[in-house]
């Protein structure tokens, strides 16, 4: 089960009240903070005119379309319709909703009712996020000495431990960076890696 | 393959007094490369093989067809009226389907999230009752009785007032609007966009103007209309699926959408389907 | 003060985002771009013989460069926005008013093309674009890491005022930000200081005002 469960970022980039793109495999997804905290991820389509939901924005317990201002509560239930104040939308307008937690500083999505089994990333600090042009298959180029566990790749930097969480986006990878050495250190290397997978596609 | 039905409609394809000698304004119609050019005096449009295209001049635009022309290019009787002000609003590239973008222009409810402060605000964002019907003799869908609230209506206004609006879908990728007039409360301003259908996911839109407004420099005119549209372009180009999808269910509208939801069946009904997804995918 | 402006352009936007933060008003003169080409014609010329927007004129004074007259209205209405509170930030701050030229001619030159259908070589428009979004989001993640969310030091400056516009507005020239989120972050930070303005392209934080509790009437109106 734990293949299902895909990384979408760090916790430290999804502040309380903000929503951002993500993914699923080959789904796009709107994935949203609360103001108290909660995570939700949801299909990045609004359901009235296709609008992409990770251009909206959060009010409290809500997240709205920006096209036209519809609002969705935690549930993905559409709570109001702002054209039609009086109104109580109908149950069926509903945003698909994805199951989504966080564990370590990652942020993980999987389809709704996924039993929850992460990889242990206890011990590291989140870093950073990095997207590489580049498939998964020429991830080996850049991280060398690197076992890869699923979907994270664990080694050593200047004998720090490192782990990557990959976010497998097609053309390109999110590589989601954690370690115990010094995180500017991490970071630059993390540029480091990217450079090298990207010469090795392009050469 | 190019239903007949759409290929025998006008679409604008250039602003007339830009259009130069060979090798033109070169672009693209429903997915045919054309040039646009001045040869002798007259304007040409023609395909890459040479061959010419039927087109008329209107509204400041070059109008092509390049089926055999069904019609005449629809009639907008204000733009020979006097004492009106043809404002050419220039081009803006947008991808999505020429179909969303003209279905966008005939929408009020997303004012005061897109066009925020100027054409609404919150809290006034309720769409009222209004009427909607296709017109059998003139062959165009028409919603009348439209009002919203409007912090900044136009250029000339200078205060909130609630507008009233007329919408107007002419030709599978054009449509008009009357909207109350700040300077002349008896008439109407008009507003259109022409849209030219590069291909079904990517459209080159035109704004176009007839106002009553002697006062406004026409530097100042133009950059307003052109705000408003390039508010909408950030949409258009993030609406999944990029293609209009005709098919009810794929999409879910509400009262606001009665206008959207005639021009959907119009399209359907004519088979205008270039831009359009049919099946749900 | 008298702005030569352009709705679309991000160059002039910068000096209509730094005034409005500053709390300055600006005297704007539309000219017509586009479609009309205004900024090229003679009378124009005679005022700017680059025939570039925005033109900024202050009685005597004409400046024709957008960072030239960011720091102008800093120096006069706001000194701190000039960010040289010491030698080592001020040469900082000049590094991305240059950096934000590389922006320009990237992601700006990207926006044009794909906009208002302006010639060139796309990709080469959005690779430069993109290596620039790299090299500002890895300053950025430093910075937060460091407990900051502006580009040199706790406070917005003009370095953050001359790179925002083209940044943000890159989806217009089709590159993602989605690949960036220390700069969403800082894009957010900007986007909700008191006296923001946007431009279109840049859509309102709607989350900053609550909810309306109740929406008037249509009829009461």
């Amino acid at each position: 089960m734990s293949g299902m469960w895909v990384a979408n970022g760090l916790s430290q980039d999804l502040p309380l009240g903000v929503v951002m793109a993500g993914s699923w495999q080959g789904a796009e997804l709107a994935i949203w903070r609360s103001a108290t905290g909660r995570l939700s991820a949801w299909n990045d389509r609004c359901p009235h005119r296709g609008m992409r939901l990770s251009h909206g924005f959060v009010r409290g317990e809500t997240l709205s379309c920006i096209y036209h201002g519809w609002t969705y509560g935690t549930d993905g239930a559409c709570s109001k319709i702002p054209a039609h104040p009086a109104m109580v939308p109908p149950a069926a307008i509903k945003a698909e909703v994805y199951a989504c937690v966080e564990a370590d500083g990652v942020i993980w999505v999987a389809p709704a009712g996924t039993e929850v089994v992460l990889p242990d990333l206890s011990g590291l600090v989140a870093v950073r996020s990095v997207t590489v042009q580049a498939d998964v298959a020429a991830l080996t180029r850049g991280l060398p000495g690197f076992v890869q566990h699923g979907a994270v790749w664990r080694g050593q930097v200047e004998g720090a431990a490192v782990a990557l969480v990959v976010q497998d986006r097609g053309a390109s990878v999110t590589l989601h960076g954690l370690g115990a050495g010094d995180r500017v250190r991490l970071s630059r290397w993390l540029d480091g890696v990217r450079r090298l997978v990207e010469e090795g596609v392009l050469a | 393959m190019i239903a007949q039905a759409v290929l025998n409609e006008w679409y604008p394809v250039a602003m007339a007094a830009q259009v130069g000698a060979w090798p033109g304004r070169q672009t693209q119609l429903l997915g045919s490369d054309i040039a646009v050019f001045l040869d002798a005096g007259e304007i040409v449009v023609q395909r890459a093989d040479g061959s010419a295209l039927a087109v008329c001049l209107r509204y400041g635009h070059v109008w092509a067809c390049l089926g055999t022309p069904a019609h005449d290019l629809f009639p907008i009787p204000e733009a020979d009226q006097p004492g009106r002000r043809l404002v050419d609003c220039g081009v803006v590239r947008v991808k999505c389907s020429p179909l969303r973008a003209v279905e966008n222009f005939l929408d009020i409810a997303h004012f005061p999230f897109v066009h925020t402060d100027v054409l609404g605000a919150e809290p006034h964002t309720e769409v009222g009752r209004y009427e909607v019907q296709i017109r059998e003799d003139s062959d165009e869908v028409w919603a009348t009785k439209v009002h919203f609230y409007q912090p900044q209506a136009a250029k000339s206004a200078s205060g909130g007032i609630v507008t009233e609006y007329m919408y107007r879908v002419a030709a599978p990728t054009a449509a008009v609007l009357y909207k109350t007039c700040p300077n002349k409360p008896d008439a109407w301003d008009v507003i259109g966009i022409f849209v030219q259908p590069l291909t079904e996911e990517l459209c080159e839109v035109w704004p176009w103007m007839a106002l009553f407004d002697d006062a406004t420099p026409q530097a100042d005119l133009i950059q307003f209309q052109q705000m408003i549209f390039l508010q909408d372009r950030s949409i258009l180009e993030n609406q999944i699926p990029r293609l209009l999808p005709l098919d009810p269910g794929k999409e879910i509208p509400t009262q606001a959408d009665m206008t959207s939801i005639a021009y959907r069946r119009w399209l359907k009904r004519k088979g205008l389907t270039y831009g359009a997804q049919m099946v749900a995918a | 003060m008298k702005l030569y402006d352009y709705v679309l352009s991000a160059s002039c936007y910068k000096i209509r985002l730094m005034a409005a933060l500053l709390g300055v008003k600006l005297d704007l003169v539309a000219v017509d771009f586009h479609p009309g080409r205004e900024h090229r014609a003679l009378a124009f010329r005679n005022l700017n013989p680059a025939g570039t927007l925005p033109v900024l004129v202050d009685g005597d004074l004409m400046l024709t460069e957008s960072t030239a007259m960011l720091v102008y209205l800093a120096q006069a209405s706001g000194r701190a926005w000039l960010g040289d509170s010491t030698p080592a930030r001020a040469a900082k701050v000049q590094n991305w008013l240059a950096f934000s030229a590389r922006l320009g001619a990237s992601l700006g030159m990207a926006r044009l093309h794909d906009m208002l259908i302006y010639p060139g070589d796309i990709d080469a428009f959005r690779r430069a674009g993109v290596e620039c979004l790299r090299e500002l989001e890895a300053h950025m993640t430093e910075a937060r890491f460091a407990g900051r969310i502006f580009l040199e030091g706790d406070a917005p400056t003009i370095a953050d005022i001359a790179c925002f516009p083209n940044v943000a507005l890159a989806p217009d020239g089709g590159v993602t930000l989605d690949d960036y989120p220390a700069i969403r972050l800082w894009s957010r930070a900007l986007r909700a200081l008191p006296g923001f303005i946007e431009m279109p392209g840049i859509h309102r934080l709607h989350e900053l005002k609550p909810a309306p509790e109740a929406v008037p009437a249509l009829e009461d109106l």
